[in-house]
């Protein structure tokens, strides 16, 4: 373990970035699902800075119980402050808070890394949301330390005149969809918005995560079985359906349908289909025609042929570099190793190593153009 | 517009994945037909898998110099595309300089005597004894398949392919041959370890050994730059000058016969970001280095007079530079992502490029911008080409309505087919005025002055602002994501990552075609107001 640290070190030499700390995490058996998302998210650097802030601003507050959120921010802090710059940690009182919060993630099964970032991100919400309430009601007549939702609330346009709170979470993840309805009958439009943490993108063969978002974006026609009701015509009627972006996040994470529920088979299978996605992206599906841009830089990968068992591991970049993060393991890779994780054109192969969740983080506009 | 593509997907019977690949597809002018299908010995199937992808270059060997019979129109006919390169001989144009480097051709010292009947055709077997006076005269597909390069005749129908070269160090990535190469050395091969040698193609179709022969050796074990080769391209009339297009964002200058460098000493590239050119201090190889960008140059091309080379990469922008000059002229940035392919129209007007964000862009020199997005991928667009032999069916000579017709493929399986008409694109609204793209004539149109100043890159337009195409045609071509296609006066090629290649008839070649051996040189004679209609159509 130590060599692997040194290795790295070595790797990276002058170039290891100020600051940063690349930890392995141990396994607890069969917890590496947790692991590839902790790591994704620990290099989610807004992510990171604000749980950090989190951890400063109520280690204060001594009688503050052990949460998911506390225990997740701790373990932030234990790795952002480590003396060595590499090494292996291991994510103990995390693992055991959310056994003992959960217990789909009891068991030593394998486990969903997409349902367990989905749970984490929910209950992180969940918990900032019950502080910041709490802390609304204890301190009305005093005033409210800026730690409320440890961060500003302001600059929400949609929520603006509702009751749910922005937390940092929701900034950070959070976007808006916009689910168009039109009746064809008396061509009304019925919008109804609906807030997002990640998008699940259905699969095909041989396409690329454009396309899949293309196809999420795309008309559907509701008739026969399906009818929509339209509360013009108060009736049953044929209608077009289609989801558009309105508010694209800050950080998008894109979860590919790899686990398919097969009726015939009465089991899950997992689609090993190459499906590329590209080190940036725009969305073009959105309300606005915005152009949304976003850069890659973290990739949960599921390395096995089946649903129920196998391993996963994660991609990540800091300060441009990739590094492979595998439980304690550690390593640099070459930008082009991505692309081995796109998936397999062939339906047996011995490549199972296939990306599974992606995240990409919003670019500001106007970057230089090179000459 | 996502619905105009699918549509175009539909006629052509998509067949669901998984299901069997249809052997043809329609276009407005008839049918095309898979003829046949190249490929490697099922043997090295799975071990080369993934590592490197496979291209294809197609090279046309002419008569031997000794050999009686002028060119004729059908040589000329049977024109090579050399790959990216676009170093195409065709139409009027060319006759002079035709006989010239066909009497040039004579650099083999091996050869002698001529074979007149020795086409290498469909009947012959795959054990060829060595034989000097085989003339080797013929189209061959030259295509790598992981530590392996293979050729085969492409006038054959075997599948299997007639000679394989083994690399023990390095597999091999690109290709390039130049059909009036003035000595033997005509192929150019480029390897994942930065190695580069040049050969004679009919040396090593004379010879029976599974190793490359009578080869240069050019970056000798990486020793001036051990990134991989991406691209390789020779000089159109360049004098056996080659362009070397590498994966650290440098393009090096080489000169056959000229003796390789042991240091080369380029001076340290200070910004990464900056494009610049250094020249060898000493006149060994290389003899330039052409710093262009970031992050890795993935493919080049020469527009058909060697005046400009074009370049794409990681960092998304296409780049054309004025070669002699070595001046920056213009490009711009894709709509987001690496580009991965490019590729000019015969007559230098524009450049197709293809990337990451399943986009067939066209660049207009005229306008040095980006003038319309074909959407139709479901994913990375690999391969761009114009189709020079064709000719729009109903063109009357007018000139006023130009078309161009181009193909691309994916890694989606697919081979798309375009028409790009001028006076069809639309213009969109917001547009400066006097900037309509509609189609000058004229070298170099005047009213883009004030928009894009020679010399600089423009950044990635927005989605709304840019005409949209969609294809003609949309075919599944392959089970495999495809890497690339190549047209010839008969027929589409096009081959996938693994190493498959199909070869497509046009309408009307397909009939006459599939039941027999004939070579393709016989066919052409046939037909040669066609194909000669067709090549001097949009000189």
């Amino acid at each position: 373990m130590g060599a692997a640290g040194s290795k790295l070190e070595k790797a990276l030499g002058e170039q290891f970035p100020e600051g940063e700390r690349y930890f392995g995490l141990e396994n607890f058996g069969n917890t590496c699902y947790c692991n590839s998302v902790l790591q994704a998210l620990y290099f989610c650097v807004p992510f990171r800075e604000q749980l950090l802030e989190y951890y400063l601003n109520n280690k204060t507050l001594t009688d503050s119980e052990e949460t998911l959120l506390t225990c997740l921010a701790d373990l932030f802090m234990q790795i952002s402050s480590q003396k060595k710059k590499t090494g292996v940690i291991a994510p103990k009182r995390f693992v055991q808070k959310l056994k003992k919060q959960n217990e789909i993630f009891r068991s030593y099964m394998h486990q969903d890394a997409h349902e367990f970032l989905n749970y984490l991100l929910n209950e992180l919400v969940d918990l900032l949301e019950k502080e910041a309430r709490k802390a609304k009601n204890d301190t009305a007549s005093l005033s409210p330390p800026e730690n409320v939702a440890n961060g500003p609330k302001n600059g929400h346009p949609d929520g603006a005149q509702k009751e749910p709170l922005v937390t940092w979470v929701h900034k950070n993840f959070q976007g808006l969809l916009t689910n168009e309805t039109r009746c064809l009958q008396c061509e009304t439009v019925t919008a109804r918005d609906e807030t997002f943490l990640d998008l699940s993108l259905d699969i095909e063969q041989n396409s690329s995560i454009t396309s899949c978002l293309k196809n999420f974006s795309s008309t559907e026609t509701l008739n026969a079985e399906d009818k929509f009701f339209c509360d013009k015509c108060c009736s049953l009627q044929e209608a077009q359906k289609r989801m558009k972006i309105k508010k694209p996040p800050q950080i998008l994470v894109i979860h590919l349908k790899r686990f398919k529920y097969i009726e015939q088979l009465s089991r899950y299978k997992k689609l090993s289909y190459r499906v590329v996605f590209p080190l940036e992206l725009k969305l073009s599906n959105t309300v606005e025609d915005a152009d949304a841009e976003y850069s890659l830089f973290a990739v949960v990968v599921h390395v096995g042929s089946g649903p129920n068992h196998g391993h996963y591991v994660s991609l990540v970049k800091s300060h441009n570099h990739w590094l492979f993060f595998d439980d304690e393991n550690v390593e640099m890779i070459d930008e082009s190793a991505v692309q081995t994780f796109f998936g397999s054109a062939q339906e047996y192969s011995s490549n199972t190593d296939h990306g599974y969740i992606l995240f990409y983080e919003g670019v500001d506009a106007g970057s230089g153009i090179p000459s | 517009m996502i619905s105009s593509s699918t549509a175009a997907a539909n006629n052509n019977g998509q067949t669901p994945a998984g299901g069997g690949l249809k052997t043809y597809f329609k276009t407005p002018e008839g049918r095309y037909k898979l003829h046949y299908e190249k490929t490697h010995p099922a043997a090295l199937l799975h071990y080369a898998h993934g590592k490197t992808i496979t291209q294809v270059t197609l090279a046309q060997l002419k008569d031997k110099p000794s050999a009686t019979a002028a060119p004729t129109s059908s040589n000329l006919g049977v024109s090579s595309g050399v790959r990216s390169a676009a170093a195409r001989f065709l139409g009027t144009g060319n006759g002079s300089r035709a006989l010239s480097f066909v009497g040039g051709n004579g650099g083999s010292k091996s050869v002698s005597g001529s074979n007149r009947t020795g086409l290498y055709g469909a009947s012959t077997s795959n054990n060829l004894p060595s034989n000097s006076n085989f003339d080797a005269k013929g189209t061959y597909l030259i295509f790598n398949v992981g530590d392996t390069v293979f050729i085969s005749d492409l006038n054959s129908q075997d599948k299997d392919p007639i000679k394989s070269i083994h690399f023990s160090n390095s597999n091999p990535v690109c290709h390039a041959f130049d059909e009036d190469s003035k000595d033997g050395h005509d192929l150019l091969i480029g390897l994942a370890s930065g190695d580069v040698y040049s050969v004679s193609l009919r040396q090593q179709l004379q010879d029976v050994g599974k190793k490359l022969v009578g080869a240069q050796h050019y970056n000798k074990d990486g020793c001036v730059n051990n990134s991989r080769c991406n691209s390789i391209a020779w000089v159109p009339s360049g004098d056996g000058t080659f362009i070397v297009a590498y994966a650290d964002g440098n393009l090096y200058v080489y000169e056959k016969n000229k003796e390789g460098s042991g240091d080369p000493s380029f001076p340290i590239i200070k910004d990464q970001t900056q494009f610049s050119v250094a020249h060898a201090r000493n006149s060994k190889n290389p003899i330039a280095r052409w710093h262009i960008c970031e992050g890795s140059v993935n493919s080049i091309a020469f527009s058909r007079d060697g005046a400009y080379i074009a370049t794409v990469g990681r960092d998304g922008y296409l780049r054309i530079f004025d070669y002699k000059s070595e001046q920056l002229i213009c490009g711009g940035k894709s709509y987001y992502g690496a580009l991965l392919c490019c590729s000019w129209s015969m007559d230098g007007k524009y450049i197709l490029t293809g990337g990451e964000d399943d986009l067939v862009q066209v660049w207009s020199m005229d306008d040095r911008k980006i003038i319309a997005w074909g959407e139709g991928h479901n994913s990375w667009v690999s391969g761009v080409a114009f189709d020079s032999y064709w000719s729009a069916p109903n063109t009357d000579g007018t000139g006023e309505n130009v078309v161009y017709r181009f193909g691309s493929v994916g890694q989606d399986t697919q081979l798309l087919l375009w028409d790009l008409e001028m006076d069809e694109i639309v213009v969109p609204v917001r547009r400066p005025p006097g900037g309509s793209p509609t189609f000058s004539t004229g070298s170099q149109s005047s009213h883009w002055e004030s928009g894009c100043p020679v010399g600089t890159l423009q950044p990635a337009p927005r989605m709304r602002d840019v005409p949209k195409l969609s294809p003609l045609v949309a075919h599944r071509v392959h089970t495999e994501p495809l890497s690339g296609l190549l047209f010839t006066p008969q027929s589409i090629l096009t081959v996938c990552r693994e190493g498959q290649i199909k070869i497509w008839m046009r309408p009307g070649f397909a009939e006459s075609q599939t039941n027999s051996d004939t070579l393709l040189a016989t066919s052409l004679k046939d037909k040669p107001l066609s194909t000669g209609k067709t090549s001097s159509y949009r000189q």
